[in-house]
This record gives structure tokens, sequence and C-alpha cells, in this order.
């Protein structure tokens, strides 16, 4: 297992840059935030967004930076975005990796946001979509494997809504059940709890861009 | 593997003994170049009482992988996700690797003289100014085989007290006890094949899914291939054993008493049962009744053969005319109905009917008693002793079977079902120990419970504590822990790591653990594995039965323990079977396991494995043509006991008014101290929560990770709240897992136990929850 909390490497120069936009305490907590797992190759250069953020580039317009989201966090989850971002430099992000969105139930980031960036009028957290899990390697994942992992079934805070396990029988071993976890993109909110807690190296179990589903007349 | 067969047996004691036979068995499925150099050796996994097989991988003295062992039957070359990461629970970085000895408040390293030295010294002066009965050791199901045999021969033989306990107490005592009186002999008649060929399993207060990872996939495989299996979840929480039954029965806590009784008079009201069967295997028993709670210090209670009265068939259908559904309803919670359905079901000619239980049974304040009416039920079906149809009480601890049981390390018991209190007993055991039969004590040491309570009395002056963590495990915990913070006994603990327990220890000496030693477990399925050791353990470390026997022979109590330093292992095991030959517990050889992944007792004369017990089927015990035979029991006859209901020690009330629970997670063995170390798994479940039925927490205004105070008579916790994740309480009940040293939630149970089995109810206690 690798160590997880390297530090980021932004300079001094960046460091001082971003205190100008946010609290030195908050500049601070939010020193390590890539990590060896290269969340852009993994998510798709997908950047994970606090709850009921605005869609895409209208985020960066509609955020002023000021990071009372960030400071409103119980958990330390939402970073503020450093130099690398580019423009969205003072952002807030979370990096499931590190720390996931513990879907609080009163949305204290969301209250906390002043000007429309995080949506006001989300209140229940089964409605919250910053991304959905995607299982990106399945011939890694340990319980697709038949192993009895499902960690990130058991630690998702929307328990056989947005994972379930699907049954089926091991044909190698011929005496034991496969228990695979299933994502639900309709009922995933995209917390990152189970890219946090998957216990490989590398997340097998990543939370990505929600892609909407595509209509057509089949309803079933 | 790019190794040569002579490399290989080179290059490790343990690939070599069985290189001989099993060399190409061992080779695991793709071993290619890229693991050249690399030595493989098979074990048990470390954990459960699953008992699955492991491969060890070993490059330059260092375990470098694991896997599931393709051999292994249990497992055929799955884990669970401790089992994946086996090898981590070793190498954590605060592993304790030389002897230290308290001074003042601080713990200063030592040699092992030293350290040595000074327990002998304590033993000795407790011994001479005392009398042996105020030394004690305290043990476990996690102990392997060799292990338990000496720490049995010092204690028993040696030093001449029956002060000798395990953690097991703590969860298979009253399986123990349940068996005993009612079969005669502990331990299972079925076996793991039972869960691929019944069609009806009935869960009393088991999570499988999380206690038993490994089984549980098997057990759900049948249901895949054989759309007649039914699996039906009797429980007092929704778990994830819940989820893939194909029923969830709620009850309430406490209430099995009642519902197998119930269930029972139904069998008998309906003539459901089988007649003939009754006729030929079955003996009518009525026991003691009213029994204490072991709530006062030394609380005597026992069931003597004088307190037990048998009955006639239609005596005992007529004392359980009392328990009537609705009665049963009334108690339980499970509707009268529910229970006819569930009589029919245990008594359907066409299903293959399986009972399964563990702690939710086990750890009761009457749970000798439903182990008893469990077996009634088997019993007066006929359905026992037959391929896919079997009550099967399942273990927690890798060896609880093969250690704490069959070995005998309880205070009452010797090897291979025989007890202190039995003159016979007595004298075989000395006659295979070469000592005196009037060394061993008649009086039946102080159980767990008593005993830590006998440390807080100062009866108890020196204790040693092995491979266990009871600062942290034992229930009403402030108190225990307070007693040892007294300093008035002297505390030795043999461990890896640092523990809740280390922190209260006088000396504190290093273990080896699992593969860093040589061993035997024994799983819940009768079946003994043994393994080599595969690598040294850090630094200073030692292995259990060395330090015993080191202590032996300052004790002067060397000339019990001859063992050659190389052959050690093997001379143990060859000694302790001689205590199982002709009992129908027989053990074969030392060298037939270093060549299998485990066999199942009794060992027939030809070698091979038992499945079934008490059956001509394939008991050799059993004469082809007798059918089945209860040949351990009196005059062949198994017991079916009369048990009414009797409330629970303590139930909710106006000031503390919900049930409390504590039990296991997946991802955590017992109190964290090997699985804490794993980061992927401490990252995964960092922390223990309280789990709330949904009602009770908006009730309460307590939401999804608030902080929640729990406070019993006995103590007060603070956990986050999980609401509606893995596991969910029915109304009026919380849980919490054990495993998290930071929150000790052993403080809230209760010390009530089982009258006959003296096993404590983690099950049942009553707390108040209130938003922190």
């Amino acid at each position: 297992m690798g160590d997880e909390s390297k530090n980021s490497g932004i300079s001094r120069r960046q460091f001082l840059r971003r205190s100008a936009v946010t609290p030195l305490a908050l500049a601070l907590a939010g020193g390590a935030l890539s990590s060896v797992y290269l969340r852009p190759a993994d998510a798709g250069g997908f950047t994970l967004r606090p709850p009921g953020a605005v869609a895409g580039k209208r985020f960066l317009s509609a955020c002023v930076r000021c990071g009372k989201c960030a400071q409103a966090c119980p958990y330390g989850s939402i970073k503020l975005a450093g130099g690398e971002a580019g423009t969205g430099i003072g952002t807030p992000v979370i990096t499931p990796r590190e720390t996931p969105c513990y879907l609080c139930q009163d949305l204290p980031c969301v209250k906390a946001c002043p000007s429309g960036a995080l949506d006001n009028n989300l209140e229940d957290i089964e409605n919250v979509r910053m991304g959905t899990a995607v299982i990106i390697d399945r011939e890694s994942c340990l319980s697709i494997r038949g192993l009895r992992c499902e960690v990130c079934y058991r630690q998702c805070p929307l328990i056989d809504k947005a994972i379930t396990l699907e049954v089926r029988h091991n044909t190698r071993t011929d005496e034991h059940t496969i228990m695979e976890p299933v994502v639900h993109k309709e009922k995933c909110v995209g917390c990152g709890i189970c890219e946090n807690s998957c216990v490989l190296p590398k997340p097998v179990i990543v939370v990505q861009r929600l892609v909407e589903t595509q209509k057509d007349g089949y309803e079933f | 593997m790019g190794l040569t067969r002579r490399d290989f047996i080179k290059a490790s004691a343990a690939a070599a003994a069985f290189a001989a036979v099993g060399a190409p068995m061992l080779r695991p499925e793709g071993a290619e170049a890229a693991e050249a150099g690399i030595t493989w050796g098979k074990a048990p996994c470390r954990y459960c009482g699953v008992g699955c097989s492991v491969l060890v991988g070993v490059k330059d003295g260092k375990i470098v992988t694991t896997k599931g062992d393709p051999a292994g039957p249990v497992n055929k070359g799955l884990n669970c996700i401790k089992g994946y990461f086996l090898s981590k629970a070793l190498y954590g970085k605060d592993r304790l690797t030389k002897p230290l000895i308290r001074k003042g408040n601080k713990m200063v390293e030592a040699t092992w003289d030293e350290a040595l030295d000074l327990i002998a010294s304590k033993y000795r002066q407790a011994v001479s100014q005392h009398g042996p009965d105020s030394v004690a050791m305290y043990g476990s199901g996690q102990w392997t085989v060799q292990e338990g045999y000496v720490a049995s021969k010092l204690m028993k033989g040696g030093i001449g007290t029956n002060n000798l306990e395990p953690n097991a107490r703590l969860c298979m005592a009253s399986a123990v006890v349940g068996f005993m009186n009612t079969f005669g002999s502990d331990e299972p008649m079925g076996c793991y094949d039972d869960l691929d060929l019944g069609d009806t399993y009935i869960l009393w207060g088991a999570n499988m899914a999380e206690a038993h990872p490994v089984l549980f996939s098997r057990l759900i495989d049948n249901k895949l291939k054989h759309p007649k299996v039914r699996l039906i979840d009797i429980a007092t929480r929704k778990t994830r054993t819940t989820k893939m039954a194909d029923e969830y029965i709620p009850m309430r806590p406490h209430g099995d008493l009642a519902a197998l009784n119930g269930i029972i008079h139904v069998i008998l009201r309906d003539k459901l049962y089988d007649e003939s069967f009754i006729r030929e295997h079955i003996s009518f028993k009525r026991g003691k009744e009213n029994a204490p709670y072991g709530l006062k210090d030394k609380e005597a209670f026992n069931e003597t053969p004088a307190d037990v009265k048998g009955l006639s068939f239609d005596e005992y259908k007529q004392l359980m005319k009392l328990f009537t559904p609705q009665w049963a309803e009334s108690v339980s919670g499970i509707p009268a109905g529910k229970i006819e359905e569930l009589a029919r079901i245990y008594s359907d000619k066409s299903r293959k009917v399986n009972s399964l239980w563990t702690m939710g049974v086990n750890q009761h304040s009457r749970g000798v008693w439903v182990n008893n009416l469990i077996y009634n039920l088997h019993l007066l079906t006929g359905k026992i002793c037959k391929p896919g149809e079997n009550p099967l009480s399942l273990t927690g601890q890798p060896s609880a079977c093969g250690t704490a049981r069959e070995v005998g390390t309880f205070a009452h018991r010797l090897p291979a079902d025989m007890v202190v209190m039995n003159e016979a007993h007595r004298k075989k055991t000395a006659g295979i120990w070469g000592i005196d039969p009037g060394k061993i004590s008649p009086k039946v040491g102080l159980h767990t419970v008593e005993l830590f309570r006998a440390i807080e009395r100062d009866e108890i002056k020196c204790i040693w504590i092995q491979c266990t963590n009871p600062f942290q495990s034992l229930p009403n915990l402030s108190r225990v822990r307070k007693a040892a913070q007294a300093r008035k006994a002297f505390i030795v603990v043999s461990d890896i790591y640092p523990t809740r327990t280390t922190e209260l220890a006088d000396v504190i000496l290093p273990s080896a653990s699992w593969v860093e030693k040589e061993g035997v477990y024994g799983n819940t399925e009768r079946r003994t594995q043994q393994w080599f050791k595969m690598i040294d353990p850090p630094g200073e470390a030692k292995e259990d039965t060395w330090q015993l026997i080191q202590f032996a022979r300052r004790m002067g109590l060397g000339h019990l323990f001859p063992y050659s330093e190389k052959g050690m292992h093997r001379e143990i095991w060859e000694e302790y079977r001689k205590f199982t030959i002709g009992t129908g517990k027989d053990l074969a050889p030392y060298q037939a396991y270093t060549k299998v992944r485990g066999l199942r007792w009794p060992i027939k004369p030809d070698g091979s494995e038992t499945r079934w017990r008490y059956t001509d089927l394939d008991d050799q015990n059993v004469k082809k043509g007798e059918g089945i035979k209860f040949y351990k029991a009196p005059g062949n006859k198994a017991n079916v006991w009369f048990r009414p209901y009797e409330p629970p020690a303590e139930s909710p009330d106006k000031a503390y008014p919900f049930w409390f629970s504590t039990g296991r997670l997946l991802e955590h063995w017992h109190t964290g101290t090997m699985t804490g170390r794993v980061p992927e798994l401490k990252r995964a479940v960092p922390g223990a929560t309280i789990e709330l039925h949904p009602e009770d927490a908006k009730r309460l205004g307590i939401k999804n990770r608030d902080l929640v105070r729990i406070t019993s008579r006995r103590g007060s916790v603070v956990l986050p709240a999980e609401i509606n994740g893995r596991g969910t309480p029915e109304k009026g009940s919380v849980f919490a897992a054990f495993f998290d040293e930071n929150r000790l939630i052993n403080e809230l149970c209760i010390d009530a136990f089982d009258p006959l089995s003296k096993e404590p109810d983690f099950k049942k206690c009553a707390v108040k929850v209130k938003k922190a």
C-alpha cells in the first residue's frame, strides 16, 4: 500500500496566491489535494464538486471562491483547488480517496454557499448528484473474483439502493457465490465513499461524471 | 515456478515435510516465473472458525504474498477481505519485540531471563503462600492445539490448579454444554457438506454473511443451484444475512426460548414427530429451573445428576402443553401462525432441515437451554445425523474447537471430553502425563467471569494472559479494568501488539504469531489443520509454547515437557493424540496432517476422515446396519430436555429503554488488534458505530453520523450513529461492534451469564440513548 497523504507539491507561490482568496487555515487544510491515485486519469478529467454544484462551466462562473462551503464541511472533505486547477483555482473540490463526502443530512455546505454555485433548492441528500460511481476495473475487483469483500457495498450510504449485490454461481469453485457490487446511477449520489473505502491500491470503483441515461421508447 | 524441486525442499522446513508427497498439490495455480524465489507453505487462515486454507509465499524470510488455497476444501482458493490481507496482520509497525517489565508507570525493556525469572518467582510465591488456586492462566480459542495442551498440562498437571480458562468461554461455552448434556460428546455430528446437501436452513441469531463470510458464500450457492432451498433468518436485527434470506422473522431479544418451545408444542400437539426415532434414540429429561444469572459474586449453580429427572414421553408432552403458539407470540413477538408454520417446516418429511446458530444463541443467559431446544427439534423430527440434515453450531474462533474444546482448556475440562470432577478421567490423564493422579485437582477452577472478579477480591495473585484481549472483550468492562488497575494481582500478557490488555500488564511478553511458529487449528466442522513455521518472529518474540515451557522449567516442572527442540510440535501432538484414541474423537498421526488441508475427526483406522458422526453411513464407531447410534450418550440415547422460559437478566425499562447488543463486522476480527493494523481494513471501517432503527433515530432527533451517547448501568460510550446502513436493529434496540479499541463498548455489557455454561450474555442489556 502506498502512502496516501503525500504532499501535493503546491509551491510557495501557489500557496500565497491561493491564500489571497481563501482563509489561511483552509488553505493549509487544502494542502494535500492531489494524491498518488491520479484522479484525473481515473475519472476522465472529472472534478468532483460539493453537493448541489451547478453543472460544468457554469459552476466556475457562479462560484465566488469564498471557501464558505469548505468551512462548513465538518469532515474537511471539501478542499479549495490550487494553482494546478487553472481558472478553477480556489473552487471547492472533493478528492474521495482522501476524504469523501459523508453526505450530511442537513447539507451545511449547500446552506453556506452565498452565490448559488451550490444549489440552495437541494434539500434531500438522496437527490444529490455529484457524479456516479463506476467499477472501472472488473478484472481486479475482489468481489467479482469471488472473494467476500463487498466493502464498497457495505459502506455505501445508500446500501441496497445505489449499490446492490448481484449474486451468481462461481463456476470455478462450483460451490461458492460471486457477490458482485452493481452501481445504479439513478440512485448513486456520487459521494465517493465507495472509492474511498475500496481496499485495493488503485480503487476499482471511482466516481465519474454522471452521464444522463439515453431515453427511447422502451420503458420497462 | 522457476524453482527446482531440490531448492524447494531446501528452502524451508515447512515445505520439506510434505514436499515428498504434497509438492505437486501445493503448487498454486498460475504460479509463474514472476514468483521465482518464493517458497510456498500451507496454513489455515488466522482469523475465524470457518477454517479457510491459505498458501503463504515466503521470500528472504518475509511473507511476500498469501492467497486462498485452491486445494482447500472449505474455500477452494477464496477468502474474505480479512483473509486477503492476512500477512499484513503480522507486519504492523508496533509489533512487540522485547519483553517488558513494569517499573512504576513505565514499561522497561528486559531480557527473557529477567522476565521469566520474575514471573516464576511471583507464581512460586503465590503458590507457596496462598496455594495453587491463587494463580491462573487465561488463554484462547486462537491458541494452537500445542499451546493449549502445554498450558493445560502445566496448570492442571504441574501447578495443580484448574484455574485455566480460554476466551472461548465468551463464545462457545453454551454450545459445549448443549452438546455434552444432549449427546454426551462435544462438537457437531454434521459438517459443511450439509450446507451443500440440504434444502432448508433456519438461522437462529446468526449473521453468517459477516461472521462466516466464505461459508455463507457456499450456503448461498446451494440456494442458487436449487430453487427448493429456503433460507429463513430469525433474528433481532436486519443484517446482510437477512438481505439474502428468503424470509426474515424478527424476534424480540431472548424470544428464542419461547419461540422454540412454541414450535415444539405444535410438533407434539399435531403429532408431527418421528415416533420410531424417538423410541430408539431418545430419553426425556427435566433439569433444574429458576436458575440465577450470576450477577452476585460466587453465586454457585450446578445441575448435578441428582437434579435431573427422567421423564416419559407422555410426561414430557404434558409439560409442553404450556407453551402454546399464542403464548410464544406474546413473549417472542413471532406471530403464532409463524410458529405453526415453522413447526411444519421442521417436520416436513420432504425437506432436509438444518439449523445454524452462533453467538445469538450462545451468548445468552439461558444459552445452554436454547442449544438444547434446537437439538430437541431435530431429535423429535429425526432430522439429525443424516447428510444434508443437521443442527450445526458455528464457531467463531479458528481453534475454539481444536484447542479450547478438544484439548479442554476450560476450568472443568481435560482432553477428549473428559472432566476434572471425574476420578477415572483424572486417572487416565495422569497416566498419559506421567504424574500422580492426586496432582490434578478435582475442584473445578474459576470460570472466566468469576476469575476476573477474583482479581478484584485479591484472591488471584498472578494471572497470565496469552493470545487474547480480555480488558477489551470482557463484559462489565469498567469493573474488571478497575480491578486490574488496582495492581493487586500480578498480570502477565503475551501478545504480538500493544493492546488494551497489555496496557494493564506487569510483564509483557512478545509472542510469535501464526506462521512464525508451527501449529494446529481445529475448525467448526471438526477439521484439524496443521502448518509449519515459515518465517522467524520479529526481534526477540517467541512462541507461546516456548514461553510456557521456559516458565515451567523455572517452576521445577520442566520434566513434564521432555520434548526435543526440533520435533516439539510433533511430539506434543503425538502425546495429546493418545487421549483421543478409541474415544470416537480419534485424531491422526501428525504426519497425516502435514500432507493435507485438514482432516475431520474421528479418523478411521484406514486414516480417512468422518463427515457425519453417529451414523453407520460414515462413522466407524457405529456398526453397519445399526443406523444412527448416539454412542457417546448414556444408553446410546440422546436427551430431549424440557427447558422452560425464564426472563433475561436485565430488560429495558423507563430509565434504560433500549436493548443493546454487540457482535462482529466482516472487516474486523474480534478486538481489532490485528485487522486494526491493516491499513486497508482500517480505512474501510475506521471505527465502531451505533446502529439505530430509523424511527427511533427520528424520534430522538439523531441523524446519520451524529455522535450519540449510549449509557447502561455499568458504563457510557459515545459513538457515531449509523442509520439504514449494513445492519438495522429492530425498533427499541441498538447495536455496536466490539472491535474498536478507542470505544470500549463492552463497558455497557452486563456480566450476567448462563448458569450452566457460565457464558456471559453480550447480546442483551438495557441502555439509554441520547444525542451527544
